[in-house]
């Protein structure tokens, strides 16, 4: 940490005894308050996802929004608005402040003069994952958490071992065995169990609920705990800052889960609440799925608070294979408010959209962040998007995670 | 009293976190905690949906609902059926649907889901 972010951490530290704003926890469903003070996973009354709250009347009084940029880079400098509060728990590896990256010569072959990527994969361990794995690690350390689980389509998994590795604690993970290699050897080099199933996320999530209900490991899975949505929403603050506290027209992202997309949404309601935006312009969320697992395409397409799950899931974006995410309602609702649209492409446009952005742009897109490429040629179509918009592709990871693929 | 529905679950927990929610929408719930007793209620009990697990002491769900489609009772056999499973192995979804549930979902269950597929499935 900085001199710089000490100094205000001591300041912070004198008013409030911690260095974050966090206030308690929340039910997305039933709105129920629980206390951050204590080990949480999901609601027990409704079993919807908890929500983090922050105090930010009292953050509004005493955050200058422009200090932030003078911080230290990466995801801690927005500390007051991250659940850890005591400084010593932050477990880093250099997460966040990812390049923002013009792409104009892709731009100019659509007739987009201001098409842009968040390039995702400068994180540690190669992929947005790393954000969210950061603050729950950090947390669960916290809470005195000793022994971590995560179920994984393939990058949650590095990331949940490298933290976990950082943090001393112990990781299990559970992933479908077709996962990427890199996935499954970046896993266990940082020391982790690594259990391979002969199934989906969904079969994984089940296994490793069972090996934390019976045997005591905390369960990381996508919103089943509270604070990995906390680190992904910094991209939004991101994003945000890098427009001059103008939110984009439009951001196109890879949706598996879908904790970026709804945490991003999060950020934008709290930088509101926070009066740091410009205007109250928001952005449309544009969800990305791979046609052969597409939950979230159908649901908002019959216009639905909720996602059937879908039945023989098969893509070669392997984050993309979530047969429903346990906060579908939450991603759909986030889709409608932000009038935008879900979309659904082929692996062989993921492909070709792939190498287009590497020869193009010298991008080496993970095949989740090329596929956002090719859903904005589909929304190109249908004129869904205009010439002079402010759009945002996300690429999650690095291709270098899926050589096998092009082996 | 509200709609019947019946839940075949041998977990007392969950069982006691349906009741909650079901009967606090009104519904009236039958509780069965193993498969061969969700059948015989199924058939003796004016139910207007089934909440089933597929993992049962005796009889598992698929079975469970093979039995309920095959019923004489043309009530019985066109019962609605939800598939709940905690712990999902490959195919189980497909295996549910192809034994003739209508709707698979997995724990843990949004309730606020439940609710909106329950209420698709019975108009009160």
């Amino acid at each position: 940490m900085s001199t710089h972010t000490l100094s205000f951490s001591n300041r912070l530290n004198r008013d409030f005894g911690t260095i974050s704003f966090l206030s308690n926890l929340e039910c997305s469903g039933c709105n129920t308050k629980y206390s951050h003070k204590q080990i949480h996973t999901f609601c027990p009354l409704c079993q919807s996802p908890l929500v983090a709250r922050y105090n930010l009347d009292a953050a509004r009084q005493k955050l200058d929004r422009d200090e932030m940029a003078r911080r230290a880079k990466g995801m801690w400098r927005w500390h007051e608005l991250l659940p850890v509060l005591n400084p010593e728990n932050q477990v880093s590896l250099g997460e966040g402040d990812t390049a923002l990256l013009h792409l104009p010569r892709i731009g100019n072959s659509l007739g987009l003069s201001h098409l842009y990527v968040k390039e995702e994969s400068s994180n540690p361990t190669g992929s947005f994952k790393a954000r969210g794995l950061a603050s729950a690690i950090s947390k669960a350390k916290e809470l005195g958490i000793k022994k971590v689980i995560i179920p994984t389509a393939g990058n949650a998994g590095g990331a949940m071992a490298a933290y976990a590795a950082r943090a001393g604690l112990r990781a299990h993970i559970f992933m479908p065995k077709d996962t990427p290699f890199a996935n499954i050897e970046e896993s266990r080099i940082a020391g982790a169990e690594v259990v391979l199933v002969d199934g989906l996320i969904s079969e994984a999530a089940g296994l490793s609920g069972e090996k934390a209900r019976t045997e005591g490991w905390f369960d990381l899975s996508t919103f089943k705990e509270p604070y990995r949505m906390e680190g992904k929403k910094v991209m939004g603050f991101e994003l945000a800052e890098a427009f001059g506290w103008e939110l984009p027209d439009v951001i196109v992202y890879p949706t598996g889960g879908g904790t970026g997309l709804v945490g991003m949404w999060k950020a934008f309601n709290e930088l509101e609440a926070l009066g740091w935006l410009k205007n109250t312009k928001r952005p449309r969320m544009v969800a990305v799925q791979a046609d052969g697992c597409a939950p979230v395409v159908k649901a908002f397409q019959e216009k639905a608070l909720f996602c059937d799950f879908w039945l023989g899931a098969h893509t070669l974006a392997s984050g993309l294979r979530v047969p429903k995410s346990f906060a579908d309602h939450l991603i759909l609702h986030d889709l409608y408010e932000s009038n935008g649209i879900a979309v659904a492409v082929s692996d062989e446009a993921i492909l070709e959209a792939q190498s287009e952005m590497a020869t193009q742009e010298g991008i080496f897109a993970a095949p989740e962040g090329a596929a956002t490429l090719t859903a904005i040629k589909e929304l190109l179509k249908i004129d869904w998007i205009q010439p002079d918009e402010k759009v945002v592709l996300f690429n999650t990871g690095s291709g270098l995670k899926y050589l096998n693929y092009h082996s | 009293m509200g709609h019947k529905i019946l839940c075949i679950e041998d977990n007392p927990d969950n069982m006691t976190l349906l009741k909650r929610v079901l009967e606090s929408r009104g519904y009236t719930l039958v509780e069965a905690r193993n498969g061969l007793d969700g059948v015989a209620k199924a058939e003796s009990e004016d139910v207007k949906l089934v909440l089933l697990d597929i993992n049962l002491p005796d009889i598992d769900g698929y079975e469970v609902a093979h039995r309920l489609r095959a019923s004489a009772n043309p009530n019985v056999a066109t019962i609605p059926i939800i598939a709940i499973t905690a712990n999902a192995l490959k195919g189980d979804a497909e295996k549910a649907l192809s034994a003739g549930c209508n709707l698979y979902m997995s724990k843990p269950i949004n309730l606020q889901e439940l609710w909106a597929r329950v209420e698709t499935f019975v108009k009160k």
